[in-house]
């Protein structure tokens, strides 16, 4: 605490240590309460749990007595990558599900908080209208769009089409991804638009005038004004991208239960760490699951920051 | 290593002839269970269904319960799939006194684990009310009982009598193979669906997978290959997939986008001839009407290699367990000898829903003749076992069983590289 340096050269630094020194019993009590009870709930419920999760997967276990779990090494790892077809399957799935969010559902939620933040004609309505479904979990949409698709279901019912010949929206490995990523975008869409377009409404107004002034065009506007202001949101909206395809659970197990009906990495975690089928193979998917997410994350993080700095 | 039941025998001769003698013991055995009303205070049951049928079933039976000891049962019911992935953590936090479970492996499994409570002095009162088959398929691997029988069920081809008699055919005569694929024929050649069929759960299409093992290997090969004996590689298994194959052409196109319900609907409206499964569906039948359910009928599956005939069937024991972390196993002990005895199994026979009872003493001559083509299908069959998600390893046949017959019905042509896989998988697994 007691820094040699004289004080004029680093006046800034000495201000923080003075003010740093000030802090009462009263307010370092306070402080620590403040700090100290969320830290040490975030490191049992979150991180404890997390390096468990790391440890187990390097062990054979039937998630019951504590005693029995065994030192397997990489073996469970092995089985998913050359023994376990359908972690290839489900990596494919939300494969799949990333680029589709990342290229069709977040960009067509940025639209639409674009043409919304303009003020088109019955923008409230469109407003309200696209944010509805982001009330709802994705287990409700499962619920709903289960009623409406499913063989004995509202559609088919429409359609005239008994059981048997019902159109099969979720058996059907060549379009049921695709049934399913559209349900899933339904919510996503609006969930993007409403950052967005919260992101918006906070870009200056005196930013556009100008680059109207200047000539642009709408799409340049965009693209060289308004876009690169809203950075943060930027940001956000990525992360939240990459997480939302990635961590894809709900409504897939709404729909599927833990049968491998359409495989992805968050029912294989469920399905070989729930119930009686449990081994640790489930903790080393929900490694490889977390590793897929932190990896893209931090490193578009870490290169963001970069770029702030210098 | 793998389970009593299906290295076991269980011959059906010693699961019926205990019927004659249990008959006459009833009177006395009903005298000594239970004897000790109010002792074991309040408790909770724990039920693995939500649906209309079992529920009115099982609280038939907690009211006699209560009725007769005074003791009060709170009754928590749990959607059965939820149920089953969350038992571990059920057992090993504060679970119901007792709850309702599966015979065989899956009972053992918990068992071994230490999370059941040991009832053998339940069955020393109402053991004489069970053959040697029941008792064998409650007991786990230490030779102690931990389960109550309540019902079995035989799986079997289900068909509807006045839909077979508009068409003219006599499913009874269906014998053997060829009958069965000319009779399958003779439906498609009517517009209609031979072979009602579901998998989306991952597990329905298992009942089917063990029939035609065993009808083409035997009793012996498909207990040792859900056993890690014999080899999913092994010639035998493909004739198994490659019989599947020529029924595939009958099936519903949408197996894989129906549960199990969903198949029973095409029988119920008569879309489909016959539907593969397990009889406990006679109560979703009764609860459409008394009509739907008499007109309801099983026969076993057919024979394809005489050498077997048709001398195995997957007939699943249902019934009760107590919690080793139950607040009051003393209740849960008293309250699962009263639903094993014939006082609680009258008692859930009296609400009119549909049960053929493990206990001796259900009078078989009550039995209507859906039950009777259950008894028929048991007698004709010489070996039992339980079901593939209830005969194998937990963590073998959901994950990965389950996934890779879904993966045979999209693409059946796959199936040397699919059972490849599965022993694969199976050799990866945890040692035990």
């Amino acid at each position: 605490m007691s820094s040699a340096a004289p004080v004029e050269k680093k006046p800034v630094r000495a201000k923080k240590l003075k003010r740093r020194r000030t802090f009462s019993r009263a307010d370092r009590l306070t402080l620590g309460v403040f700090i100290g009870i969320p830290t040490f709930l975030h490191v049992a419920l979150v991180w404890f749990p997390a390096f468990v999760t790391i440890y187990l997967s390097f062990t054979y276990w039937t998630g019951i007595h504590i005693g029995d779990i065994q030192w397997a090494g990489l073996a469970n790892y092995e089985n998913i990558f050359f023994n376990t077809p359908i972690f290839w399957d489900a990596l494919r799935v939300n494969v799949v599900w990333l680029v589709w969010f990342g290229v069709i559902a977040t960009p067509l939620g940025i639209l639409l908080a674009y043409q919304i933040d303009r003020e088109i004609r019955g923008h409230t309505f469109y407003q309200s209208a696209y944010y509805l479904p982001v009330v709802l979990s994705l287990a409700v949409i499962g619920v709903i769009w289960n009623f409406l698709l499913r063989p004995d279901g509202l559609v088919n019912g429409l359609l005239g089409l008994e059981i048997s010949e019902a159109v099969s929206f979720f058996g059907d490995d060549r379009y049921n991804i695709w049934v399913i990523l559209t349900m899933a975008s339904w919510r996503h869409i609006g969930y993007i638009m409403l950052l967005y377009l919260a992101g918006l409404k906070a870009v200056d107004a005196s930013l556009r005038e100008a680059s109207s002034i200047d000539g642009a065009t709408e799409w340049q506007t965009f693209k060289k004004v308004v876009f690169p202001a809203m950075k943060p949101v930027n940001i956000i909206v990525i992360v939240i991208t990459i997480i939302e395809s990635l961590r894809a659970f709900d409504l897939i197990y709404i729909i599927y239960g833990s049968s491998g009906g359409l495989p992805i990495l968050g029912v294989l975690v469920f399905q070989n760490i729930a119930g009686e089928g449990a081994s640790m193979k489930g903790a080393a998917y929900a490694v490889i699951l977390f590793l897929l997410s932190i990896v893209p994350i931090v490193s578009y993080l870490r290169q963001q920051f970069k770029e702030d700095v210098s | 290593m793998l389970n009593k039941i299906t290295g076991h025998e269980v011959d059906r001769r010693l699961l019926l002839k205990g019927a004659a003698a249990g008959g006459l013991g009833i009177a006395g055995a009903t005298m000594l269970a239970g004897c000790a009303p109010g002792a074991a205070g309040p408790l909770t049951f724990g039920a693995r269904t939500v649906d209309e049928s079992p529920t009115q079933q099982l609280q038939g039976l907690v009211a006699a319960y209560t009725a007769k000891t005074g003791n009060e049962v709170a009754y928590n019911a749990t959607e059965s799939n939820a149920f089953q992935n969350n038992l571990s953590q059920y057992l090993q936090g504060t679970p119901d006194d007792c709850f309702q479970w599966m015979a065989g492996y899956r009972m053992q499994f918990f068992a071994e684990q230490g999370l059941l409570e040991d009832i053998s002095d339940v069955w020393d009162d109402i053991g004489d009310q069970y053959s040697e088959g029941y008792k064998i398929a409650s007991t786990g691997l230490d030779g102690k009982q931990y389960f109550v029988p309540q019902s079995w069920y035989p799986w079997g081809l289900h068909f509807r009598k006045s839909m077979m008699a508009e068409i003219g055919m006599k499913p009874e005569d269906i014998y053997n193979w060829d009958d069965f694929m000319s009779a399958l024929g003779e439906l498609k050649g009517q517009g209609l669906i031979g072979l009602a069929s579901a998998d989306k759960g991952g597990w329905e299409a298992m009942g089917t997978f063990d029939i035609l093992n065993a009808r083409i290997n035997g009793y012996q090969f498909h207990v040792d290959l859900l056993g890690g004996r014999e080899k999913w590689t092994d010639d035998r298994v493909k004739e198994v997939f490659r019989h599947w194959e020529m029924m595939l052409p009958y099936q519903n196109t949408n197996v894989l986008d129906l549960e199990w319900d969903g198949a029973m609907q095409l029988l119920l409206q008569k879309q489909a001839g016959f539907f593969m499964n397990g009889s406990w569906f006679g109560g979703n039948f009764l609860e459409q009407s008394q009509e739907d359910y008499d007109d309801l009928m099983i026969i076993p599956f057919p024979e394809i290699n005489p050498d077997n005939g048709r001398d195995t069937v997957d007939a699943p024991v249902d019934g009760f367990c107590v919690a080793k972390n139950g607040g009051n196993p003393d209740g849960g002990k008293d309250f699962i000898k009263f639903a094993g005895d014939m006082e609680g199994v009258q008692a859930m026979l009296d609400t009119g829903v549909p049960m053929t009872s493990a206990n001796n003493g259900q009078d078989k001559s009550s039995y209507d003749a859906f039950q009777n083509a259950q008894q028929a299908v048991m007698d004709e069959a010489k070996y039992i076992t339980q079901f593939l998600d209830r005969d194998t390893r937990p963590d073998f046949a959901g994950p990965i069983v389950g996934p890779a017959f879904q993966s045979w019905f999209k693409d059946p042509s796959s199936t040397d590289s699919i059972l490849e896989s599965l022993q694969s998988q199976w050799d990866a697994l945890a040692p035990l």
